[in-house]
């Protein structure tokens, strides 16, 4: 037998029944499955099941962060550097970039874990893997040089209220990473805003830099071409080699993402899609609109796509399967709605310059009605069997 | 013949398909007639330990109609009646007469000849089916009770094949039976103006070579499970809500019903396919309700006895094979934990879903009797939606149920659920969907009773 798997099967009995740790059960339990895959006989017709469990879904949506993930080591680093007027290699900007966000991860884990732990001995019901997810998804939506405290406050915010309070994981109705991003956004609007300080050697004198979505032209010059002259060209907004949050400056690394979410099916490619179309739609309709040509209103679609965190959004929050609608048409509708709705709050409103956040929530919270309505409309389709 | 377009069902390809051939097993020592594979029955013993029973003597009837009559597979003495937790019939096991060199004793019941078949009257053909034991071979929708023969069915499904994928091929069951299977569809006739007889895709070419048998099938349907299952049928074909109160029928049992109303002798003959991963093992032909281990063998593992993977039950090997069933789906137990199980490739792990490198490959699959996971709150994902044969939403109508809304779960269409049990096999969350909407379905019928 395994060793690690004996040092478990004896260490059980401490955290089982009137054990002196049985508090810690589901900790153990946490431990041990994540481990050795558990797989019970079937009792129940039917009698054989599927190979996927909730820790393979999960998993995937890890390993399709990792291309923003390691990106975004990468880049923080290199802004960094920028920031202290050097240029770096890319092994430089990585060790760099890993100072600033691995410290960002572990505490979002940890603390996060934490959580978790408690709230599963207090309900006693088993860790959901789905935590796995929130406790990545959370850092990569924030900017590097956010102190740690800030941190360890969004994600516990983003647990607690945003899902264990509704009962955990499958009852929660927002996106818990969003949720903890938007408390931080609203609570310490300077390290979060479009202001982003970006990452420097001493946080102190970190040096002030813009996100491309609070770019503004100067009277008569063109927004996409001001966009261009910060450092926005349209393909370092599409690579992803500009100041931004941790995981959302790359198109590219989101897309290749959301194609391997796509792929293997994880992620529903309904709201994906019906997401970028409602962007797009909106984005010309506006750009067609005489005037504003100084603001985002006149960006164009392709500006519109790759600036902000809109494809890490739409590719992973959104299509968190728990806080969206659970139909059909109801996902087509959900999608298109938050490209719209980003780019109205972006053109609306540059107070909230990070749009796609508050249109994915906002959207969560009308999820349920979407799918109410769906089911309903199915349901007349029905001939009535009662 | 019209084809009846399916999209949803369980895809994968699997081991273990039976070969063709048939073999004939020796007489078994004892048989039975079991009690747990037919839904809502309230069993009435008819006899006691020691009797002595004929080929056709009635064990028990229903409580709640007693003239439908479960009668004896065999001539013998009743060696055990088997009851179960707080007195629930079991088992009436026979001990097989030995001494009349293996002859059956028959009771003759009274016999219908095809001319008789117009004029006797609708109500004289169920009371000969209901003494000769086999009126129960009709079954009516939407739980799936046995019919009730003061209803006229607007339609009556006929399926060529049984509950589980590798259940008797109708080849091997119908050939040199057709005379039996056409007469039935007449006797049939008698009941309902609608004959639907339904055939799987792969089917038809082998059933071509029964003569005139393929003039009868009415409707194809493609080859997956549970395609061919007459709840989906149904859903497929409804158009009305009366059709709602439709019957329907195995093949196999049709031939049974022809051959009582002609010969007047209760048939017993069975073919049965017992299979497991990697065999190939012949059909088999033996007599209903022969001992489980003289079919599946000694198993020496852990592995589950099933009469159908999907939505059989699970059986010992010391019982016998139940009045409805003729597969026994042996299914190995993988009871491994495997170290970080849940990130590997996966290339021979059968799946659903597009998350193991298996589903590129067209290689037939092993499937074993593990949950493969821990049961999690429901993530709202949609894979039960999307391999629902019947286009349910078991997501949304567990929680309606378990929430005791029964007028809902009624309204997104529960009784349409045929118990196909995909909806579990395919959760992630490994929810016992399937489970909860049976006994939801149960609840409400066992109410309106
Ligand atoms: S709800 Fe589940 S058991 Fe019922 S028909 Fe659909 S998949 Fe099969
Ligand atoms: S498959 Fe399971 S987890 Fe997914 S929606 Fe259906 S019930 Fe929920």
């Amino acid at each position: 037998m395994n060793p690690l798997k004996k040092l478990l099967d004896s260490s059980e009995k401490y955290f089982t029944g009137s054990g002196k740790f049985n508090r810690l059960k589901p900790l153990f339990d946490a431990t041990k499955t994540f481990l050795f895959f558990p797989s019970p006989k079937t009792s129940h017709i039917p009698f054989v099941r599927d190979s996927l469990d909730l820790k393979r879904f999960m998993s995937f949506v890890i390993i399709s962060l990792l291309p923003v993930l390691i990106f975004g080591i990468y880049n923080t680093g290199l802004q960094a550097g920028y920031a202290l007027g050097e240029s770096y290699t890319f092994l430089q900007a990585f060790f760099s970039g890993s100072r600033y966000v691995i410290p960002i991860i572990l505490v979002s884990y940890s603390v996060g874990f934490f959580w978790e732990v408690l709230f599963a001995a207090i309900q006693k019901h088993k860790i959901s893997e789905g935590f796995l997810v929130t406790g990545l998804l959370f850092p990569l939506t924030l900017p590097a040089t956010i102190p740690l405290w800030q941190v360890a406050v969004g994600i516990s915010f983003g647990v607690v209220i945003g899902k264990e309070v509704f009962g955990g994981t499958g009852r929660n109705f927002l996106n818990p990473a969003l949720t903890g991003r938007a408390f931080l956004f609203f609570s310490y609007p300077v390290s979060m805003s479009g202001e982003v300080w970006v990452a420097a050697a001493s946080s102190v004198d970190g040096v002030s830099g813009a996100t491309a979505l609070s770019i503004l032209a100067p009277e008569g010059e063109k927004i996409t071409s001001a966009l261009s002259n910060s450092g926005f060209s349209l393909s370092n907004l599409f690579l992803g080699f500009v100041p931004g949050s941790i995981g959302e400056t790359s198109a590219l690394c989101c897309i290749l993402g959301a194609l391997f979410l796509i792929i293997t099916k994880i992620a529903n490619f309904r709201i994906i899609i019906g997401g970028i179309a409602g962007l797009i739609v909106t984005s010309i309709i506006f750009y067609l609109i005489p005037g504003g040509s100084d603001s985002w209103m006149n960006a164009g679609p392709l500006f519109h796509l790759c600036a902000g965190g809109f494809l890490f959004g739409i590719s992973f929050m959104a299509t968190d399967p728990v806080s969206a609608p659970g139909t059909n048409p109801g996902r087509w509708i959900f999608g298109f709605l938050i490209g719209f709705f980003t780019v109205i709050i972006r053109v609306a409103n540059p107070a909230f310059v990070e749009g796609t956040m508050l249109a994915i929530l906002f959207m969560n919270v009308f999820a349920p009605m979407l799918d109410h309505i769906v089911i309903k409309y199915n349901v007349s389709r029905r001939i009535p069997n009662v | 013949m019209e084809n009846i377009d399916i999209s949803k069902g369980f895809k994968v390809i699997l081991t273990g398909m039976p070969d063709l051939s048939v073999i004939q097993i020796p007489e078994p020592e004892t048989i039975a007639v079991s009690a747990l594979d037919i839904p809502y029955i309230r069993p009435k013993l008819l006899v006691k330990e020691n009797d002595p029973v004929k080929t056709g003597t009635p064990l028990f009837c229903d409580k709640r109609n007693k003239s439908i009559h479960y009668v004896s597979p065999g001539t013998g003495i009743v060696k055990q009646i088997i009851f179960g937790q707080r007195r629930r019939l079991v088992e009436v096991v026979i001990a097989l007469d030995k001494i009349q060199d293996k002859k059956d004793d028959f009771i003759q019941f009274e016999t219908l000849s095809r001319d008789d078949l117009d004029t006797v009257p609708k109500s004289k053909i169920t009371k000969m089916l209901q003494e000769g034991g086999l009126w129960q071979c009709f079954r009516q929708f939407p739980s799936k009770d046995t019919a009730d023969e003061n209803h006229e069915p607007p339609m009556i499904i006929v399926s060529l094949n049984g509950n589980d994928l590798f259940s008797p091929h109708p080849h091997a069951v119908l050939e040199n039976e057709t005379t039996f299977f056409e007469f039935g569809i007449s006797v049939l006739k008698q009941f309902s103006k609608r004959i639907i007889v339904t055939s799987r895709q792969d089917n038809l070419s082998s059933l071509n070579r029964l003569n005139g048998l393929n003039k009868h099938i009415t409707h194809i349907v493609p080859d997956f499970y549970p395609a061919w299952d007459p709840g989906v049928v149904l859903y497929k074909l409804k158009t009305t809500r009366e059709e709602n109160r439709s019957w329907c029928i195995s093949a196999e049992h049709l031939v049974l019903m022809a051959k009582l109303l002609l010969t007047g002798r209760y048939p017993v003959k069975r073919v049965v396919t017992v299979t497991r991963s990697n065999d190939k093992k012949p059909h088999i032909i033996t007599r209903q309700g022969a001992p489980v281990k003289d079919l599946a063998g000694s198993l020496d593992d852990n592995s589950l006895i099933t009469t159908g993977r999907f939505n059989g039950r699970s059986v010992e090997s010391g019982s016998h094979m139940g009045f409805f069933e003729n597969t026994l789906t042996i299914i190995s137990d993988n009871q491994k934990e495997e170290l970080f199980g849940f990130i590997k490739p996966g290339l021979t792990k059968p799946t659903a879903s597009k998350t193991f490198l298996s589903c590129l490959t067209k290689t037939p699959k092993n499937l074993d009797c593990n949950t493969h996971g821990e049961e999690r709150a429901c993530i709202n994902c949609g894979y039960c939606v999307n391999i629902c044969p019947v286009d349910l939403m078991p997501n949304f109508i567990i929680k309606a149920l378990l929430s005791d809304d029964i007028e809902d779960a009624l309204n997104y269409g529960l009784l349409d659920c045929c118990r196909c049990g995909l909806c579990s096999y395919a959760c992630p969350s490994k929810i016992e969907l399937t489970r909860i909407l049976s006994h939801g379905i149960d609840a409400h019928y066992k109410d309106k009773e």
